[in-house]
């Protein structure tokens, strides 16, 4: 499984100003990444509405018409549905899944991380084995186990993707937690007797806050990727839904014959993805203090 | 030193440990099981479906089960297949060099065109071929595998002709070197392409390190001609931290052998690993868990074990 | 040279009594290879006569989309294992495509007409073929028929099927070449049963310490068959190479391969390219039907399969009790559509659960019409009234189901959505839920957890139409039956019908109950007949002999008699 996160390498924590700000709109392709999502995410709520046909309805006797065909612009998939509409359909279920499943496992690694990071002892030592040991599992065996449990649906998805890409943004922000917390202003803090909690969320974590935005944009264009994989081993959104993976999925029988069936949806995908990386790249940059000094 | 080696190993054995308590809880937990291939076979019904499932001692609980798969797993038994009948350890180590040589083709293409690249990208650092290299491998990790693979299929195979579309060697074939080499080109090259856009990032930054320290300007200082001191010195400088890279992607490229043996046929353990969880083949799921844990956890353990040999500052504790 | 082929299958023969004296596939080089020419042509005979080599030469490749695994056959196994017993090893006898019994270890089939079977069907009296040879040069003794039918009645072995063969007893060797055995009752599939239980060699596996797992046999069978083994790569692929001292027909091949290729795009491709010469198993799938004919040098042909397409209702959930509702959805399914389009007029649609083939079908129960009106008329009536969103109900029950298959078969899950579209045209609201197929056929199928299942399923046993198992309320394991009732159909009259036409040698009087209990089912449709299947099978053009036969679950049956015209 490729892991865009290979490229994440931990930033060094800084408040975020505006100097980060200005160095991530220098960067042209983090600029063009968010122009790219944000079409996007119009499309797929407004699109479905401007376009004159039904994303379920069936049209069985125009099967199979390449684009451009009658008002069909994308042409038509198996059942005669209009290609188009399925797609940007298809793009409200998969941009949601990446974005739930960014939120949910970012959330769940960043406490798993911070309590390891600020407690230490036998508390990190057992949340950082238990990280250890779920990194051990190759990503597609817990995710083609995990989907045996369910019934597919976006929710359900949604929680499998999270449950099997929350440890990586655990293990950052362990590692940042536990850098910040020999800090002197935390020390000060506890010093001046502030509570557990209190260090941990309100000074441990905004100054952690860097390395998680990061983590959680790549992690949007993992969830995006994994819910492909998980729909072309069979176990995805079920129809008659569309997401862009059991649209290719289905397509893959009709790569000779209907070529477009695959195409738009494998480059919607590769879009969507390299549009969230682009933007994590710009944003690592952006909040690396390092970046500064050169 | 010892002592850190015993501390890692200890830990990678509880690690092992948690891995097949969860490993074995879910997989028998999850619905299904190996039996229900069998429940559409015409003459075969559900007594002979009890029966069996009775015989296999599928029936008991699942504390004692796991019990019994980890004492013989001790014991140097990894069980049989439910499928295959064989023994679990010839079943994988039968699928393993078709797998270890995929790999293998695919981290070749990958550390040269990777180093190539990154290279390049190191020397001319912001130029068209810096920016392009930089997109290609972010657009290079953003497509999904199996796609990729498709397509190449498409145009190469079907289109062109050129490659076969699948297969390790050419069928009732001569088996020759040639063939294949043949058939190896396609999926080694779909799973290398990941790989080569993570090396070449890696020695792109790890290069533009070693091109500002004292030793390389100490090369250049005395009139080296600047092929050499790129390729000879600092290359070789800028690998060395690679090799830990090495370790640390092992699971990353056994995920993408498991895409791309499904897409082009490899009989691999990748696909294995798909097959026998499809058909709920437990013996056969967990010795490749097992397996590709320990392989892991060993990649991490040498990648630890090189930084700290080749940097005397990184502290074994 | 026109054949009417369907008129032979089904033409009154006494497929369970009969034997010809024919040599065993004798006619795979008079006939050349049939060709389905399309519903109204029929078959033909598509090759010129050619001849078989004198000597096994040439190889031909099997592409298969499921892998063998399992090489001692009396082992539960799948469908794609029978090919290889096929070549590998040997029955009794075997069932040709005209659904007639011919000797394979046997020297004659045992009928009542020749002794060999008791007017009341009880003893049975087996003569064995002198010639036959395990391929390590052992000879084939009636030891090893007893040695067989004692290893599938042990409770320690896991075998498969054990249905008819419980019932033998007394097994006695009166010579090597001659066995008697009794049955407790009479049981008309028992020849069925026999022509698909290959035997395995005695003085192999009598000291196997672990009769399950007896490792050198699995690593290299040895069997009685036209092939003997070579090697597999796991994973990849099993070769076979001609065996000199085979007791049959041929074989004219010098290598059989099984190709093990698992999508079926792929292998459908790999057969393009001309690695793979035949495809086995699901064949070609029906939507590279029309681009596969063109390919040159190619025999691209539908055969008839066994399997039925149903829609398999769960009789125990309330919405499909009242049988105005199954009524109603079958009368607003667009099978037309569904064939015509999604399969490509491929398959042929049904009625019965039996293939038209059998000769137990009934041509005669009333044809499905698809007419929606009618369906929401018989709604109306029956008293299924909309509901707010327009889905209907009845006594707070809302005709609302799921539908489930095996997740990732694209063209099943295309025929799912037009349906769900034709229901909810009636007010019938189904959702799709498939499964991978461990889920699917699991405890989920076996157990009833299911709403409505889109199945093919295969309800006789071999060439016999019996499916007590399928049809008999002793059968419903939901409710600790043993067969695979797993709709929860209950009627008596099926019952009686069923038990009468097991326990009879008579075939005329089977024939009867089978007519009779096929217009039941129909009425009552706990299954929704669809189709019944054909499968585009691929062969190589030079390869000839192939013959298709719905009565075996795999098409490699006859692989023995199979050569390269030159």
């Amino acid at each position: 499984m490729p892991t865009a996160s290979a490229l994440a390498q931990p930033a060094v924590a800084v408040k975020i100003g505006s100097g980060a700000w200005r160095r991530f709109c220098r960067h042209r392709l983090a600029l063009f990444g968010v122009a790219a999502i944000l079409l996007m995410v119009l499309a797929s709520i407004v699109g479905p509405s401007l376009i004159p046909f039904d994303s379920l309805k069936i049209d069985i006797r125009h099967r199979f018409a390449p684009p451009p065909f009658e008002g069909h612009l994308f042409g038509t998939d198996q059942l005669g549905r209009d290609l188009l509409v399925r797609l940007l359909m298809a793009g409200r279920i998969s941009l949601s899944i990446g974005f739930a499943a960014m939120t949910v496992s970012t959330a769940f690694g960043t406490l798993i991380g911070v309590a390891a990071g600020y407690y230490g002892g036998a508390v990190r030592v057992a949340l950082m084995r238990f990280v250890d040991a779920m990194l051990c599992f190759p990503q597609i065996f817990l995710l083609l186990v995990l989907a045996a449990f369910i019934q597919p649906n976006v929710v359900t998805l949604t929680l499998i993707i999270a449950a099997s890409s929350w440890m990586e943004v655990a293990r950052v922000v362990e590692g940042q937690v536990r850098s910040l917390r020999e800090r002197d202003f935390i020390l000060a803090a506890e010093m001046l007797g502030a509570s557990g909690r209190y260090v941990m969320f309100r000074e441990l974590l905004p100054n952690a806050i860097g390395p998680i935005i990061v983590a959680a944009t790549l992690t949007v264009a993992r969830a995006i990727l994994l819910e492909a994989y998980v729909s072309f081993l069979g176990y995805g959104i079920q129809p008659p839904m569309a997401s862009w993976g059991n649209m290719l999925n289905n397509a893959q029988q009709y790569l000779g014959s209907a070529p477009w069936l695959a195409i738009f949806p494998g480059l919607m995908i590769t879009l969507a993805v390299s549009s969230f990386n682009f933007v994590g790249d710009g944003l690592r940059d952006a909040l690396d203090a390092r970046f500064d000094l050169n | 030193m010892a002592n850190f080696l015993l501390g890692r190993l200890l830990q990678s054995l509880v690690l092992l440990l948690i891995v097949s308590v969860i490993g074995f809880a879910v997989l028998h937990l999850a619905p299904g099981g190996p039996l229900a291939q069998f429940a559409l076979i015409p003459g075969l019904t559900k007594e002979d479906l009890a029966r069996m499932a009775h015989e296999m001692g599928l029936d008991r609980p699942l504390p004692m089960q796991y019990w019994e798969w980890l004492t013989r797993l001790l014991g140097g038994d990894w069980g049989h297949s439910y499928r295959d009948n064989r023994p679990v350890l010839d079943v994988i180590t039968g699928r393993l060099p078709a797998t270890l040589e995929l790999m293998g083709a695919a981290i070749l293409i990958s550390v040269l065109a990777g180093a190539w690249i990154g290279v390049m990208g190191a020397i001319r650092r912001y130029s068209i071929f810096d920016m392009l290299a930089t997109i290609g491998a972010m657009v290079a990790l953003s497509i999904p595998t199996f796609w990729f693979g498709l397509i190449v299929i498409y145009i190469f195979s079907v289109h062109l002709g050129w490659l076969p579309p699948g297969n390790r060697t050419t069928v009732g074939g001569d088996g020759s070197f040639l063939d294949y080499l043949h058939h190896l080109i396609a999926p080694a090259a779909v799973l290398a392409l990941v790989e080569v856009a993570i090396w070449s990032r890696y020695i792109r930054a790890s290069m533009l390190d070693v091109v500002n320290q004292d030793y390389i300007r100490t090369a250049r200082a005395k009139g080296l001609p600047e092929r050499t001191v790129l390729w000879h010195h600092a290359l070789r400088n800028a690998l060395l931290p690679m090799i830990a890279l090495a370790g640390v992607e092992i699971p990353t490229l056994l995920g993408g052998a498991l895409v791309a043996e499904t897409v082009f046929t490899w009989p691999g353990m990748g696909r294995l690993l798909l097959d026998s969880l499809g058909y709920r083949d437990y013996p056969v799921v967990m010795g490749i868990l097992m397996f590709s844990a320990v392989l892991a956890l060993l990649g991490n353990l040498l990648a630890d074990l090189f930084a700290a040999v080749a940097d005397p500052r990184v502290r074994l504790a | 040279m026109n054949k009417d082929r369907k008129n032979e299958i089904t033409s009154n023969t006494n497929p369970l009594l009969t034997t010809t004296r024919r040599r065993l596939l004798a006619f795979g080089a008079s006939a050349g290879a049939l060709a389905w020419a399309g519903p109204k042509t029929g078959w033909i005979a598509s090759a010129e006569a050619a001849t078989p080599p004198s000597k096994p030469t040439g190889q031909a490749v099997i592409g298969l989309s499921q892998e063998p695994t399992v090489f001692l056959p009396l082992l539960a196994h799948i469908e794609v294992d029978e090919g290889v017993y096929f070549n590998l090893f040997s029955a009794l006898w075997r069932v040709d495509e005209k659904g007639a019994f011919q000797p394979d270890l046997v020297a004659e089939v045992p009928t009542v007409e020749n002794g060999g079977i008791s007017a009341d069907g009880l003893q049975w009296h087996l003569k064995l073929s002198p010639k036959a040879k395990w391929h390590d040069g052992t000879p084939f003794t009636a030891d090893d028929v007893k040695f067989n039918i004692e290893l599938i009645q042990n409770p320690k072995f896991l075998a498969g099927r054990r249905a008819g063969i419980d019932l033998i007893e007394d097994v006695k060797v009166v010579n090597p070449t001659e066995v008697t055995f009794k049955l407790k009752k009479a049981y008309a599939p028992l020849p069925s049963i026999l022509s698909w239980t290959f035997l395995v060699p005695k003085h192999l596996l009598e000291k196997a310490s672990d009769i399950n797992k007896p490792e050198d046999f699995l690593a290299h069978p040895v069997g009685t068959g036209a092939f003997k083994w070579v090697e597999r790569v796991p994973g990849d692929h099993i070769t076979l190479t001609a065996s000199d001292s085979y007791h049959g027909t041929g074989p004219y091949l010098e290598k059989l391969i099984f190709k093990y290729v698992p999508e079926l795009t792929v292998l459908y491709t790999q057969f393009q390219t001309g690695d793979v010469d035949y495809v086995g198993i699901q064949g070609i799938t029906p939507d590279h039907y029309d681009e596969a004919k063109t390919l040159a040098d190619r025999h691209v042909t539908p055969v008839p399969q066994p399997f039925i397409e149903n829609i398999a209702f769960n009789l125990g959930k309330p919405v499909f009790q009242d049988p105005a509702v199954r009524e109603a959805l079958y009368l607003a399914m667009d099978k037309q559509s569904v064939i015509e389009q999604i399969y490509y007029g491929l398959p042929s649609q049904t009625e019965s659960f039996l293939p038209k083939q059998s000769w137990a079908f009934n041509a005669d129960l009333p044809k499905h019409a698809y007419d929606p009106e009618k369906a929401k008329k018989l709604l109306d009536d029956a008293g299924w009234k909309p509901g707010g969103d327009g889905v209907r109900e009845k006594s707070g029950v809302r005709l609302e189901f799921t539908n489930s298959t095996t997740a990732g078969n694209h063209v099943r899950e295309q025929a799912q959505q037009l349906l769900q579209q034709n229901w909810a045209d009636i007010g019938a609201k189904m959702s799709i839920q498939n499964f991978p197929p461990a889920v699917m056929w699991g405890e989920n199928w076996t157990n009833s957890k299911f709403d409505s299942a889109m199945v093919g399923i295969d309800f006789m046993v071999g060439p016999d139409p019996d499916a007590t198992q399928y049809f008999a309320s002793t059968g419903i394991p939901a409710k600790g039956g043993g067969g695979d009732n797993t709709t929860q159909y209950a009627n008596a009259d099926v019952d009686k019908l069923l038990a009468e036409g097991a326990s009879t040698v008579d075939v005329a009087k089977r024939k009867a109950a089978y007519l009779k209990m096929q217009e039941l089912t129909r009425k009552d449709l706990p299954y929704l007949p669809i189709f019944q299947y054909a499968m585009v099978q691929g062969v190589k053009g030079k390869l000839e002999g192939f013959t298709p036969n719905v009565n075996v679950q795999e098409n490699c049956w006859n692989a023995c008699t199979w050569y390269w015209a030159s």
